[in-house]
């Protein structure tokens, strides 16, 4: 042996001892559902956004057949009434069969003439200068015979309720994931500590500081958390992806909602695809972070 | 350099192991510990090294109160102070070079500054060519001469031994003891705990004697 030869130093810490692969697998499954809760909470998020800038948009005036009315003209003035009102943008008069079919899942496809069914008028809106709904509704009211406003805040309230609900849930979901996954690595680390009693007495008492020992650990569950994160984000798109192509195009569902957040316009899929891949990174600031904490605690326990 | 006044110790509500030591160990001084198995030699190397704190009494290491000394000063204590355990405690995952070269690795030096000064000592306890081996494949005089390397690879100033000629033939008992007066020669203070009464008479040290946790001087 000659001086000038290269040794090449071994890990102060045995990697075979106590070996972090059940910590990668578990942690693996949480990235996953973690994924699956993110990418829930991005859908509901657009869906939401998509159905209130609808609704914000239109609202709608339900004209009643009234007996002993001439409805024809009944509609033509509410027409005029709703295209002389500041703020209103459009005014599209529904063809009676539009109401037909709106009615069709309570009353069929079958003759429905006989039935006073009301008309509808579509009315678009300017978002940002709106007309005054109150005024405007008792307005229609005085001047139209059976007319009456509708601007469909109730049912975007209930919809938003729902949505916030949902995201609640799966901020929740996420917040349970991430305990679980700070309960585990604190486990993980005490196996490891415990596993390897005898190397870190000595390194003690050769002068390693706290912070030493924990160094030459955590970088393992640094590694540990990075890749069960890009696992468990691989798994995820993978599950949307086939989730995508498990329905038909247009049919909605589960299906047309996970090709919309693997296939989303560039402006959105940067989002949808940052936050998703932020689990790897949290993940591993999670193991890093908790590890480094636990080990320093329990280290300090030790003379 | 060491100084122990009314030092007692008991593990948990068990007796107490040490009763009343006391001794001072003057800098560059080669000390004895003898007395029989149970006598307590080990405990009190243990709070030697800080790896126990008394139950009573006072110990000062380098002028420093080890009951008042931090947990971050620790280390930095820990690093004046070579030990040689009774049982060697290498590391079985490392080899020879680097159970050696581990108090300086543990400081942050890097391989290609200390290679020299870990092959240089390896070849003065005669371990040169097991550089490369792990301690499992080395003999027990190898393993001893290997965990004496490690003591001494820092330059302590303080060196403590638990019995570290326990496990090997006279003669290499002897080579053991003559590298460990060497290095009190060059300055280091060495105390050594053994009940080999042969050695420490071939030893030119003082010799404090414990029987059932009392300190005598012999």
């Amino acid at each position: 042996m000659t001086r000038s030869k290269k040794f090449r130093t071994g890990p102060i810490i045995p990697p075979e001892a106590a070996p972090l692969r059940a910590l990668t697998v578990t942690m693996t499954v949480m990235c996953y559902l973690a994924c699956l809760a993110i990418g829930a909470l991005i859908l509901i998020d657009r869906a939401v956004e998509s159905w209130t800038s609808g609704l914000s948009r239109e609202v709608t005036v339900q004209v009643r057949l009234m007996q002993n009315a001439d409805n024809d003209k009944e509609l033509a003035k509410a027409k005029v009434l709703l295209e002389t009102t500041v703020g209103v943008t459009n005014v599209e008069v529904l063809e009676r069969e539009a109401g037909a079919k709106l009615l069709e899942p309570w009353l069929g496809t079958g003759n429905l003439d006989d039935l006073p069914i009301p008309r509808l008028i579509r009315v678009t809106i300017n978002e940002t200068a709106p007309p005054d709904f109150v005024a405007l509704d008792k307005q229609l009211k005085k001047s139209v015979s059976g007319a009456s406003l509708d601007t469909h805040r109730r049912w975007e309230a209930e919809l938003t309720r729902m949505a916030r609900a949902l995201s609640t849930l799966s901020y929740a979901i996420l917040a349970l994931i991430a305990i679980s996954a700070i309960a585990m690595v604190i486990f993980a680390t005490r196996t490891v500590l415990d596993a390897n009693r005898q190397v870190i007495d000595v390194l003690h008492l050769v002068g390693a500081k706290d912070s030493y020992i924990a160094h030459q650990i955590d970088s393992r569950f640094l590694r540990t958390g990075f890749t069960a994160g890009l696992l468990g984000v691989g798994l995820g798109v993978l599950t949307f992806f086939l989730l995508g192509l498990s329905g038909t195009m247009g049919a909605g569902g589960v299906a047309d909602a996970s090709r919309g957040l693997l296939f989303a316009p560039p402006e959105i899929a940067v989002w949808s695809y940052g936050i998703l891949f932020s689990v790897p990174i949290i993940a591993t600031v999670i193991c890093l972070v908790t590890s480094r904490m636990a080990l320093i605690r329990m280290l300090r326990s030790v003379l | 350099m060491v100084r122990l006044d009314s030092v007692g110790l008991r593990y948990g509500d068990g007796p107490e192991i040490l009763k009343d030591v006391s001794f001072y160990l003057q800098p560059g001084s080669l000390c004895f510990l003898t007395g029989p198995s149970g006598a307590g030699k080990t405990s009190l190397l243990r709070l030697l090294f800080l790896a126990l704190k008394p139950t009573r009494g006072l110990i000062r290491i380098f002028d420093k109160d080890v009951s008042q000394v931090s947990r971050w000063e620790l280390p930095l204590l820990r690093r004046r102070i070579g030990v040689v355990f009774q049982e060697f405690r290498l590391l079985d995952h490392l080899t020879t070079f680097d159970n050696v070269a581990l108090p300086l690795r543990v400081m942050g030096q890097r391989e290609d500054s200390y290679r020299a000064d870990v092959m240089d000592l390896l070849k003065w306890v005669g371990l040169e060519d097991q550089a490369q081996a792990y301690p499992p494949v080395l003999s027990g005089g190898e393993k001893q001469r290997a965990a004496i390397a490690r003591a001494v690879i820092s330059k302590p100033e303080l060196l403590l031994a638990d019995e570290p000629t326990g496990n090997v033939d006279p003669v290499l008992a002897k080579r053991l003891l003559h590298l460990f007066m060497e290095l009190n020669r060059l300055g280091t203070t060495v105390f050594l705990a053994t009940h080999d009464l042969k050695l420490v008479s071939q030893g030119k040290g003082s010799v404090l004697h414990l029987e059932k946790g009392i300190l005598k001087a012999a």
